[in-house]
């Protein structure tokens, strides 16, 4: 969506496979409540839209690449066609990841900023930790 | 009588502190404070100096208050105007056309200038420094495609406007005093690999290499070396080291720190030794988030982190910070190279990975179960594909403890992405905030009623 691109590779909606590919748990953006891509920007092109997400301005965005490094996370994305940042805006509030989700596993609702996978990845790692060599 | 706060200095930690005073103000229902910024150029980014050199920006692009916004925003702005001298007894700073500003209380923000290396010739025509607005404009009408461009220096400063350089179509060669590239950004490894890949791309890269003179040679420089041939340059382009501004504050009470790169020393709230004088940015002394040492960051992060928290401090409320975390990030030539906190530490437990045939390398530092340190270095498709740069900020940030996972990040130090999420790192993070709120979107308010 924030691309205008079909490519897996440019999403700003990842999914982590775990235990081998036998599992998996999407990952994106929380909208944190510091906003370390938002505060590092030196020229104010992220800022906060309609929908309460975090966005880039494209048209302020310099492409220098400081809130990829200031957001702990690795929610931040750099396009190298562009050269600017992208990241997860919730389309706008209209998230296209929930609507076009087949199964129901994304849903867009209100709520509070949360570790929504950190449980699951604990769990469905710890037993192929135990497998690998020390 | 509302406060009086003054700030002396426009750039990213001034600026920063003018607008979350503001932003505290209004969310706080006060009444708005007096500011004035003392400010020697108009204020602007210098970080995004290299993409107007590059040409994917223009000037007006690089200013970051202009004077409607400051205006609209209420600050008494005295731009064009240089701190003379700080009387802290009397809370008067003179000017240097001698008018006197009085204050509750300062914020010293006066940043850093570029430093010369002391090489004979080095202050004649055609040697730049690229460090404030009007040496990036003497840069921009000299350089032309074809142009031989000499860059002394080979740090983050010199890295930052490489690509301009070469985007302008001008044929380049880095001489760095030092046996090797990036010295205070990555290690060996790392440096070797990005030496290689600047040389494969046409720039000519000369390490420990000592500029003993510059000559003017009808209409172009010659630069002599301790060893090794003359070179022959239009234009020689020096980023060897920075100072900080503070000498006006000599006589004025304010300590400032004897060992180099000098400084002023703070506490966790910004503070110099005079209660009312805080001290941000390039100009501060603050404490490391990783080694707990007071130290000058010189990096942008610090300073917006540092300017936020004078500005809560100032508006009234208690803020004490954590400290800063050294990192940077620089791309040349598409190949990404970007460090994070203590990334060479002898004391640490390394985990490395060098992929030479595709130019990537990784290195983690480790104490105990926490990781400490972190470089990352690879071809921009490949670094911006994996996207884990911010994780490892993450994970050096948030201290999380990974000893469950320190054998699989020691036989993949490329796949951080697992540890990280099932280490709850962003559960860890989530309730981390500078301010102890959310942050504003960094557009001023657009009113602030007096």
């Amino acid at each position: 969506m924030q691309t205008g691109q079909f490519q897996p590779s440019k999403s700003v909606i990842r999914v982590s496979p775990f235990e081998g590919y036998t599992s998996y748990a999407p990952y994106t953006c929380t909208q944190c409540a510091e906003g370390w891509c938002m505060t590092a920007c030196p020229v104010g092109a992220i800022q906060i839209n309609v929908a309460g997400a975090k966005d880039v301005i494209d048209d302020t965005c310099v492409g220098c690449k400081l809130c990829t490094i200031a957001c702990p996370y690795g929610t931040m994305f750099y396009d190298g066609d562009t050269q600017k940042a992208y990241k997860c805006n919730l389309c706008g509030g209209a998230p296209a990841c929930a609507s076009a989700c087949p199964t129901q596993a994304i849903t867009f609702e209100e709520a509070e900023t949360a570790d929504w996978i950190g449980d699951f990845a604990a769990e469905r790692t710890a037993r192929v930790l135990t497998l690998e060599p020390r | 009588m509302p406060a009086r706060h003054l700030i002396v200095g426009g750039g990213t930690a001034g600026l920063n502190t003018i607008r979350t005073i503001r932003e505290e103000e209004r969310m706080r229902g006060l009444d708005a404070s007096e500011i004035t910024l003392v400010a020697a150029e108009r204020p602007y980014s210098r970080m995004v100096l290299p993409y107007y050199l590059w040409g994917t920006i223009s000037e007006s692009h690089v200013y970051t208050a202009p004077p409607a916004a400051l205006t609209a925003w209420k600050v008494k702005a005295l731009v064009g105007r240089k701190a003379k001298a700080l009387d802290t007894a009397a809370r008067t700073l003179t000017l240097d056309d001698d008018a006197t500003v009085e204050y509750d209380d300062c914020l010293i923000a006066t940043g850093s200038r570029a430093a010369k290396a002391p090489i004979p010739g080095a202050d004649g025509p055609g040697v730049h420094c690229f460090w404030t607005l009007d040496e990036a404009k003497e840069v921009v009408a000299t350089i032309a495609p074809g142009s031989r461009v000499v860059m002394i220096g080979a740090g983050f400063i010199a890295f930052t406007i490489l690509n301009a350089i070469l985007a302008r179509g001008a044929r380049l060669t880095i001489v760095e005093v030092a046996p090797r590239i990036l010295p205070r950004m990555v290690d060996d490894a790392c440096a070797g690999i990005v030496q290689r890949w600047l040389e494969d791309h046409d720039v000519a890269v000369r390490v420990g290499a000592t500029v003993t003179k510059i000559e003017q040679a009808g209409g172009r420089r010659k630069l002599s070396f301790k060893k090794g041939e003359p070179i022959t340059a239009d234009l020689v382009i020096m980023a060897t080291g920075i100072r900080t501004n503070l000498e006006w504050l000599q006589g004025s009470g304010v300590q400032t720190a004897s060992e180099a790169p000098g400084g002023i020393p703070v506490d966790d709230h910004l503070r110099s030794n005079v209660h009312s004088v805080y001290a941000a940015g390039d100009v501060a002394r603050g404490r490391n988030l990783i080694t707990g040492t007071d130290e000058v960051h010189a990096i942008e992060p610090t300073a917006q982190e540092h300017g936020r928290v004078v500005g809560a401090n100032m508006s009234g409320r208690d803020v004490a910070y954590r400290g800063s975390l050294l990192m940077n990030i620089v791309e040349v030539a598409h190949l990404d190279v970007a460090s994070f906190g203590q990334w060479e530490d002898p004391k640490a437990e390394l985990y490395t990975a060098l992929r030479a045939e595709r130019s990537e390398y990784r290195k983690l530092l480790f104490h105990g179960g926490r990781l400490t340190g972190a470089v990352i270095c690879g071809p921009a498709q490949a670094v911006w594909t994996t996207n884990d740069v911010g994780m490892l900020k993450g994970l050096v940030y948030s201290g999380v403890d990974l000893s469950r996972w320190k054998a699989h990040l020691r036989a993949n130090p490329f796949d951080v992405k697992p540890a990280f999420i099932a280490s709850h790192t962003t559960a860890r993070l989530l309730p981390e905030t500078v301010l102890g709120r959310p942050s504003q979107s960094p557009s001023l308010p657009q009113t602030v009623a007096l």
